[in-house]
Order: C-alpha cells, then sequence, then structure tokens
C-alpha cells in the first residue's frame, strides 16, 4: 500500500510482541498481531 | 502481511463493505483515547506508559527526561524513531500525537531550530499535550486538532511524518497516507509505527467496531 501510495524505499524493522501481557493478548494471538516500524521516502 | 489490520479492497479507498461505521469508529476511537488521556493508570488491552516506551526500546535518557505526565497515556505499538535518527533542524508532524510522547522525543531528536507539529482529534490528549509542552518551556513544539485524514499542515512542509499505532484505527488507510505525502516535501520521509496481522482478519471481524477499539 504505501508503495501504491507515492512512496517508495520502504524498510520494515523486526516484529514486536506489543500486546504479549496485556489484556489484549489473546485477540492478538489470534490473528498474530505484532508492531513494527517502517520507514519510506515520498517518492 | 497486512498492515493495521485492513485487507485492501478492489477499489482504492473505499472500503465501506468490510469496516464498521467510520463515524462510529472514530467516535469510539476518541473516547477509548479520552479514557486513556484522564485515567492512564488504569487497565486497557495495551501496555500504557514508561514500561511501554522501556519495552519498544525507546532512548532511556530520552524517556527518563521526560516528566510523568507526558509518558503516562503513552500508548504506541513499536519505535519509529528505529530505522532511522531524526535530525536537527528537521520539521516533524505527529499524526495522531495523544498526550505527545513521541512530540516530545522527536522535540528532543530535532532540537530548537527544528519544529514539531502533534496532530490529534481527542480534545483531552490535546489539553494534556499542550499544557505539557508549556511547562517544558518548548517553544518549537505545538498541538492542533486534526484528523488523520484531513492533517492541518501546509502542502510540503515537513521534512518527516511520524505515527505510532494510529493509521490501524483509521478505516480509510489510503486516505491517510495520501495526506501524509501531501504534507511531506519530496523525499521527505515517513517513519511510523504500527501494528499487522500475519492471518488474515475475516469481514465479520472487521464489521465489530469493539475490536478496532479494544
Amino acid at each position: 500500500m504505501l508503495e501504491q501510495a507515492g512512496f517508495s524505499d520502504v524498510a520494515i524493522g523486526e516484529a514486536v510482541d506489543t500486546f504479549a501481557g496485556a489484556a489484549g493478548e489473546s485477540n492478538a494471538r489470534t490473528f498474530e498481531v505484532f508492531g513494527f516500524a517502517f520507514l519510506a521516502r515520498r517518492a | 502481511m497486512s498492515v493495521g489490520g485492513s485487507e485492501r479492497t478492489d477499489r482504492p479507498g473505499d472500503i465501506s463493505d468490510v469496516v464498521p461505521d467510520v463515524e462510529l469508529l472514530r467516535s469510539q476511537v476518541r473516547e477509548k483515547y479520552r479514557e486513556v488521556a484522564v485515567r492512564p493508570a488504569d487497565r486497557y488491552h495495551f501496555h500504557t506508559g514508561r514500561p511501554l516506551a522501556a519495552r519498544l526500546g525507546y532512548d532511556a535518557d530520552v524517556r527518563d527526561g521526560l516528566p510523568d505526565r507526558a509518558v503516562e497515556s503513552f500508548a504506541g505499538v513499536a519505535n519509529p524513531f528505529s530505522l532511522r535518527h531524526l535530525q536537527a533542524g528537521e520539521r516533524v508532524v505527529d499524526v495522531g500525537s495523544g498526550a505527545g510522547f513521541d512530540s516530545f522525543v522527536a522535540a528532543n531528536y530535532v532540537g530548537p531550530s527544528g519544529r514539531v507539529v502533534g496532530i490529534d482529534m481527542t480534545p483531552e490528549m490535546l489539553d494534556k499535550s499542550s499544557e505539557t509542552a508549556a511547562a517544558l518551556g518548548l517553544d518549537h513544539v505545538e498541538f492542533r486538532e486534526g484528523l488523520a485524514e484531513k492533517l492541518p499542515v501546509e502542502d510540503g512542509w515537513a521534512d518527516v511524518v511520524i505515527s505510532n499505532g494510529v493509521i490501524n484505527l483509521c478505516a480509510d488507510k489510503r486516505a491517510v497516507l495520501d495526506e501524509i505525502r501531501r504534507v511531506l516535501r519530496p523525499s521527505g520521509w515517513l517513519q511510523f509505527a504500527d501494528i499487522a496481522n500475519g492471518r488474515p482478519v475475516p469481514p465479520e471481524v472487521m464489521r465489530d467496531v469493539d475490536l478496532w477499539t479494544g
């Protein structure tokens, strides 16, 4: 989606287990939800 | 991998067939984050505050140098500064700035020759972030009311746009990205943090607004 929106040089960081130990952990596990850092440049 | 729990449809920007009512979603997101602003110590489905900032790898020197009110309502999902360091003098827009934690971190990095503009739609968050900026004497940081889909920033103003855990809460992610592109200068940077799901979310779950907000 980033490239379709006019961005280039897209980079994605390591997955972060954002919800581990939080009340929302069960839902996060169901859909394999993790946090990520994204970097992109306006093309 | 799907960013922010949303799947693209055939028509860019039109996801009305898979998401709840946009205004209802926006209203419930605003209410959820109002609670986080005024009752940061309550238990939410996500982590908050200093323990979260440490968990996500924010610089200890930066986070420890901020007062509790700047950190306690932080509810990000990763570290938007981990893939690129902000440079002194850069102009930064923080989309969905909340109580201002990422804006204050950015202000530390860009220094007084830079500028940081935080945008949020929740009045209680804006009050909190603005009061903190004033208390810290940060003249190069300001907070404005607005939506991610309609940023109150002029075309091409920003060197960098940051955001943390916000785009996943917006129904029309393409509209948000288009707006971010509008406020960035050519070759400007978008560095944001958000959630992504490894398994597709069924349409019936996507329509459940409670699951978007917790």
